[in-house]
Order: C-alpha cells, then sequence, then structure tokens
C-alpha cells in the first residue's frame, strides 16, 4: 500500500507504539485498583490506551487521505534502521563497560564517540544531530571523571564540528572564553560544586 | 478600590526595599536586591529576545537552579522580567533582520521589516516599543484588579472543579497548536504519560523508571524543557544555512512621526485589549495574542492592502498584544496555580524550589511576593523602553555575532544548568535524548508545546482525578453533576472549543491563519 503522508504514518507509528507499551507494561506490571481507589496502574493503562487509538486514526488518514497542498515532504536525515544502530551502539557499549568491571559512564562516553565517528562519515547529513547530542552526553559523563575544564572542551569542540564552518582558531578562542566563564560565574560566583580539574591531578590551579 | 492600590504600595515598597546582601571583598551593603534582579531580568530577557534561537523557556530552565540561591521575590521578579523583557528584544530582530527573535513576533516581521525596508527601521522600533509599554503598563494593572477575585473564586475549588479546569488549558492548548488536532491531542496525552514515570505518591509504586535510580523522582521538567526548545531548536537552525540581510546601516531618527501616532494609537489599544484577554485564557499567552491582534487589525484595517507592505499598524497591534499576553498569563499561575503555558510551568517550578506551594492561598500567605511580582512588572516595563529605544544600537551590534559562535556558548550554559540540577550526568543524558525527539516531533508535524503542558499538568491531573473519584465514591459523573456547577462549565467551554475546531469551515481559517503567520 502507498503511504500518502510519510509524516503521519511515522507519527501514527510512534504513538501507537508508546500507547501500547504504556498498556501491557502496566498491566503486567502494577495494579489496576477500582474508580473509587485508583491502583498505580489506573490513569497509565487509560491515557496509553487512548493514545493507542489516536495513533491508530493518524495512522488510518496517512494511509487513506491525500496530504494537504501546501505540505512539504518529511525529510529526515536518517532511517529507522539508523535509529536502531544508533541505539545498539550504546547498549553494546555500556554492556561492555559493565562485563568488563568499570563504570557504564564509559560505556556512554564511548558510544558517543563511536556514534559521532559513523554519523561523520556516512550521515553527513545528520552530523549537527548526532553531534550536538554526542557533545552534551560527553559533557555529563566527563564531567565526574575528568572535571570541568576537559567536559567543556569536549562540548565546545564536538558541537563546533556539527556545523557548517570549523575553524581550529576560532573555536579554540571560543572555548578558552566559554571555560573563563564558566568558571568565574558559575563555579566562583554561583558556588556551584563542579570539579575544575581531573581527580588524578593533584595540584589543580584553580580550587 | 482602596484595597487595590493598598496593595500596590506594598508592592511598590518590597520591589525597592534595600536588603543587606553581603559581597565579596566589599563586605556587608544595603542594596535594593528586588530592582536590581529586574534590571537583570528586562536585560537577559532582551538579549535572548534579540538571539534568534533561543527564546525564554529555555534561558528561564537555565537559570532555574541558580534560583535557589535568592530570596523568592527576587527569583520570581528575575524571571518574569525575563519573559517579558524577550517580548521586547524579539521585535528588534523582527523588525531589522526578518527573523522572529521570539516566537510571539512571528507576525511582527510581515510589516516591521518592510518598514525597515523603506528605511522606516526607527519608527517601528519606537512603535513597537511604545506600544509594548503601554501594554504592559495596562496588564499590570489588569493583574491587580483581576487577581483577587479570582484567587477568592479558586479558594473553594475542590478537586473536581481543578480536573476539569486542566482539562480546559490541555484543551485550548491542543487547539491554538499547529496543524492536525488528533496530532496534538496525542502529544498532550504523551506528556501526561511522561509526567507519570517516577515515585506514585499515593502508593509508594515507582512506575516506568526501569530499575534506574535517577528516574524514582521523574523526569525533571527543566530538562525536558531544555531538550525539546532548546537542543532540538539549535540543530533545526543548524540545517537550515545562514541566510540573513541586516538593516543595522543607520537607524536614524527613531521618534514616529505625528501621522505614525495618529495611525497607531487605536491598534494599540486594540491589541492590547486583545491580548490581555487571550493571555489569561489557559493555553494562551504571548503567540496567540500577537497573532490574534494581527489579524484583527487586517480585518477591520480600511486599507488591508497595506498589510504586508509596512502598515505601522502590523507593528504597533502584534507587539503590544504579546506583551500584554505575556503578563497576563500570570493571572492563573498566580491565582489557581495552574500553568496557562511552559514559561508559567518554570515559574511554578520556581516557586517549588522556594518551598512555596502555589495556589491561591500565595496571595494571603505571600503578600509581599505576590504585590511585588506585579509592582516589578511595571517598574520593569519602565527599564525596558529605555533598554529598547536609547541603547538600540548595543542590541543591534549583538546581531552580527554568527551563529557559530552562539550556539556552543548556549549548548554549554544549558549543559551547566542541567548538570547542576542534581549534579549528575543522567539529566544531561536525558536532556539530550529529549533535544532528538524534539527534532524529530519537528520534523513529523507534531508539536512539542502541547507535550510539555501535559507533561506539567499530568501528575496534577492524576492526583485530583483520583481524589474526586475517591469522594464521590467512584461516580464519574461528578465532574458533570449540576451540583459542582463550575466543574461542569469548565468540560462544556471545553467541549465547545474543540467541536468548534474539529468544524471544517473554522478549520480551514484556522489554518489559513496560521498560513499567514508563517509566511
Amino acid at each position: 500500500m502507498h503511504i500518502k503522508r510519510p509524516k503521519d504514518f511515522w507519527a501514527g507509528l510512534m504513538f501507537i507504539g508508546f500507547g501500547l507499551f504504556t498498556v501491557i507494561w502496566s498491566l503486567t506490571h502494577y495494579q489496576m485498583g477500582t474508580a473509587v481507589r485508583m491502583g498505580p496502574g489506573y490513569f497509565p493503562v487509560l491515557l496509553g490506551g487512548l493514545l493507542a487509538v489516536l495513533g491508530a486514526a493518524v495512522f488510518a488518514e496517512s494511509l487513506l487521505t491525500a496530504p494537504p497542498a501546501d505540505s512539504t515532504p518529511l525529510q529526515l536525515p536518517f532511517n529507522i534502521v539508523d535509529m536502531a544502530i544508533f541505539i545498539a551502539v550504546f547498549a553494546v557499549c555500556v554492556w561492555i563497560a559493565h562485563a568488563a568491571g568499570v563504570s557504564p559512564d564509559y560505556g556512554m562516553l564511548a558510544g558517543a564517540a563511536i556514534t559521532s565517528v559513523l554519523a561523520i562519515l556516512y550521515r553527513p547529513n545528520a552530523q549537527a544531530l548526532v553531534l550536538l547530542s554526542a557533545a552534551c552526553v560527553a559533557y555529563g559523563y566527563l564531567m565526574k571523571p575528568l572535571g570541568l575544564v576537559a567536559a567543556t572542551v569536549a562540548l565546545v569542540f564536538v558541537s563546533a564540528f556539527g556545523g557548517h564552518e570549523f575553524k581550529w582558531k576560532e573555536v579554540t578562542i571560543l572555548t578558552v572564553v566559554l571555560l573563563v566563564m564558566s568558571v568565574v560565574v558559575f563555579v566562583k560566583g554561583l558556588t556551584l560544586p563542579f570539579p575544575i580539574c581531573p581527580q588524578f591531578v593533584e595540584l589543580c590551579p584553580i580550587r | 478600590m482602596e484595597a487595590i492600590f493598598g496593595n500596590l504600595i506594598i508592592g511598590f515598597g518590597e520591589v525597592f526595599r534595600l536588603q543587606t546582601i553581603t559581597l565579596p571583598l566589599i563586605g556587608a551593603v544595603p542594596i535594593p536586591f528586588n530592582i536590581f534582579m529586574c534590571l537583570v531580568g528586562a536585560l537577559l530577557g532582551t538579549l535572548i529576545g534579540v538571539l534568534p534561537g533561543i527564546g525564554p523557556v529555555a534561558t528561564i530552565a537555565m537559570l532555574l537552579p541558580i534560583t535557589f540561591n535568592l530570596n523568592p521575590t527576587g527569583a520570581l521578579i528575575m524571571l518574569a522580567g525575563i519573559y517579558y523583557g524577550a517580548q521586547y528584544g524579539g521585535s528588534t530582530t523582527a523588525i531589522l533582520v526578518n527573523l522572529p527573535g521570539e516566537s510571539s513576533s512571528v507576525v511582527t516581521c510581515l510589516d516591521g521589516y518592510q518598514m525597515a525596508r523603506r528605511g522606516r527601521a526607527g519608527p517601528a522600533l519606537a512603535i513597537a516599543a511604545l506600544g509594548s509599554f503601554f501594554a504592559g503598563c495596562v496588564a499590570t494593572l489588569i493583574i491587580a484588579f483581576a487577581a483577587p477575585p479570582l484567587a477568592e473564586v479558586a479558594l473553594k475549588f475542590g478537586p473536581a472543579e481543578y480536573f476539569s479546569l486542566m482539562v480546559l488549558g490541555l484543551v485550548a492548548a491542543t487547539v491554538l497548536a499547529h496543524g492536525s488536532l488528533i496530532k496534538a491531542i496525542a502529544m498532550v496525552i504523551f506528556g501526561l504519560l511522561l509526567g507519570i514515570i517516577g515515585t506514585d505518591v499515593n502508593s509508594g509504586v515507582l512506575r516506568f523508571t526501569f530499575d534506574i535510580p535517577e528516574l524514582s523522582d521523574g523526569i525533571g521538567f527543566v530538562v525536558v524543557a531544555m531538550g525539546m526548545f532548546g537542543t532540538a531548536e539549535i540543530i533545526g537552525n543548524l540545517e537550515l544555512k545562514e541566510n540573513r540581510e541586516i538593516f543595522t546601516a543607520k537607524v536614524s531618527h527613531l521618534f514616529p512621526t505625528k501621522d505614525d501616532f495618529k495611525r497607531a494609537w487605536a491598534p494599540v489599544l486594540r491589541g492590547t485589549a486583545l491580548g490581555s484577554a487571550l493571555g489569561i485564557l489557559p493555553g494562551g499567552g504571548a503567540l496567540l495574542a500577537s497573532f490574534g491582534a494581527y489579524t484583527l487589525e487586517k480585518k477591520i484595517s480600511k486599507h488591508p492592502e497595506q498589510f504586508g507592505k509596512g502598515a505601522i499598524e502590523g507593528v504597533a497591534a502584534p507587539e503590544s498584544a504579546n506583551n500584554a499576553g505575556a503578563q497576563t498569563s500570570f493571572i492563573p499561575m498566580l491565582t489557581l496555580g495552574i500553568p496557562g503555558n511552559a514559561v508559567m510551568a518554570l515559574m511554578i517550578g520556581a516557586l517549588m524550589i522556594q518551598g512555596i506551594a502555589p495556589g491561591p492561598q500565595v496571595m494571603n500567605d505571600k503578600p509581599q511576593l505576590f504585590w511585588g511580582l506585579i509592582a516589578s512588572m511595571w517598574v520593569g516595563n519602565l527599564m525596558l523602553v529605555v533598554l529598547n529605544l536609547p541603547l538600540i544600537g548595543m542590541w543591534i551590534k549583538l546581531l552580527t555575532v554568527p551563529y557559530r559562535y552562539l550556539y556552543p556558548s548556549i549548548l554549554v550554559f544549558m549543559a551547566i544548568g542541567v548538570y547542576s540540577l542534581s549534579n549528575n550526568a543522567f539529566d544531561v543524558l536525558i536532556m539530550a535524548v529529549f533535544g532528538i525527539l524534539g527534532y524529530i516531533c519537528v520534523k513529523l508535524e507534531c508539536e512539542p508545546a502541547p507535550m510539555i503542558l501535559g507533561f506539567i499538568l499530568g501528575p496534577l491531573m492524576e492526583e485530583n482525578l483520583r481524589r474526586a473519584m475517591l469522594l464521590s465514591r467512584g461516580d464519574p459523573f461528578v465532574f458533570i453533576s449540576p451540583s459542582k456547577p463550575i466543574s461542569l462549565g469548565f468540560l462544556i467551554a471545553s467541549a465547545i472549543l474543540l467541536v468548534i475546531v474539529a468544524l471544517p469551515t473554522i478549520r480551514k481559517k484556522r489554518d489559513e491563519a496560521f498560513a499567514a503567520e508563517e509566511t
């Protein structure tokens, strides 16, 4: 069957998926209770069912009715297989970290690095999406082991690389400016308890 | 009447109150701290209003963790200043660059930019600022007069009334969304479901946490908002090629002519009235107000053909309306404790961080906070006129900063803000996930705004539903029984709204209106 409205097709599938998952998970894990004394499962089952029904309506519409005249075609820089690979990379990395007995945080960092490289090599159109997201993930998971400086450097460089233009000199200056601001305003001014230097550096110039 | 002015005097007293602050190096000094916070808010609001690609939601979300260290009044005054300050700043970008610096100045682009192309950028900027100032003054008075009686009514609300009111708010949010109505409703429900994640308050059961300890408190609203409105928007912007034509050359003779004033005063009045009314609606706010006011002006104008070609009415009306709407949207938040839009949800978050339960009792329990906030709005508007007219050159300079410097900076501040919530990498991960989800939703034409509102109201709705059902012994008709006329009224209003939007003729009108907004 020909899909007339690809946007509604995928949106419908997404809603059906979330809705059904909620209903099934709630029914198997939480007590329903009665209308008078609602259990933890009551509200999610109600909403999940409704979401699945609405999703089915959107889905059916996508197959049956023609798109509005002024609609733009769906343009996603990746497909559903890419998404599955993307998630699988993270899952495998975290599992390996777990099996090797190190913190799963390192698995997340490895996942961010691998997906970034994959995006640069094979999906240049999805570069902004993947690199910016990976940069945020790297920032979060680098903070504890390596401190604010390393995390900020990673965030600025990786995200800048996801844009249209990348000039080493500009990005380096930008990183230094942002680092100074982060330390002065947030760590010193607002006394956020961020480690500035890596844990293994005993003599940090700024404490 | 006298009581209102007495209250406003309390408010101004609070705004100008000297507080002893211990500064590093200098020591303890008395300064009018709340005025200072108001200035900071207005400045920041103008800044992010001028910069395209970052709005008040992401900014307030970013600053929310920081407000923990401030006093409640100062924190709210600053955050409020960001919201209405952004309405001022947004018009500058719209007029000079033809880009909405803020989503609520989308319609200002139509005529404001055309005025700039004809060398009349100065008058356009001036009318936008003066109109906003007038609207801000009126809206402040409206809040002062409307809030006390509303809070009085709200004190009588039971769980059934609250539930029905939230239904009305959610329905209003779907009606205002672009595109398909079914998809908007589905997004609301999706948001409600996301709000369920975490510990169930009634039974203590962990729901949808999948054995991840960080999820036991639920997903933070700030994290979701930053992902959906922050990173998703930056990624979207990066896909567009930079293409700006900026009329920075010379903004000469700022002051509008006599003729301009003659043409603009009536639209300013109408915009203010419409904006104030639309702002109070749950699900309303600045965005809807500006777009409604523009359509109204075009409808009743004797020269509708001038619109889109530099008609000053097309700048005056929406700019007054968005500022009025931004301010009156505080009314449901302050009196009922119900957020009408994402910014108000963040305000509620700010109140809760300070240990204040939002609701009708705030006005009686914390008069200084309540009236101080209202008085600060007037002071803030005055500051904004000064910031936006004489200092306009400074903001114009900002527009020449290329986006490739801006977005990594925005990302750094967002990451710091999210990480500092609980010093945990998991929150940053969730932000990235919601960034990707927000990106996909935009591509699939599913609006994130209704989802966010559902997410905020989810836990509140479930709690009130459960209580109402418990009180009525499981009778689902409690919400529409004649013994609860307020609840019945809310539900009837929701039903009417839904029917109206679903009707084919009006549906077409709505689509046309949104199409006009987009071009």
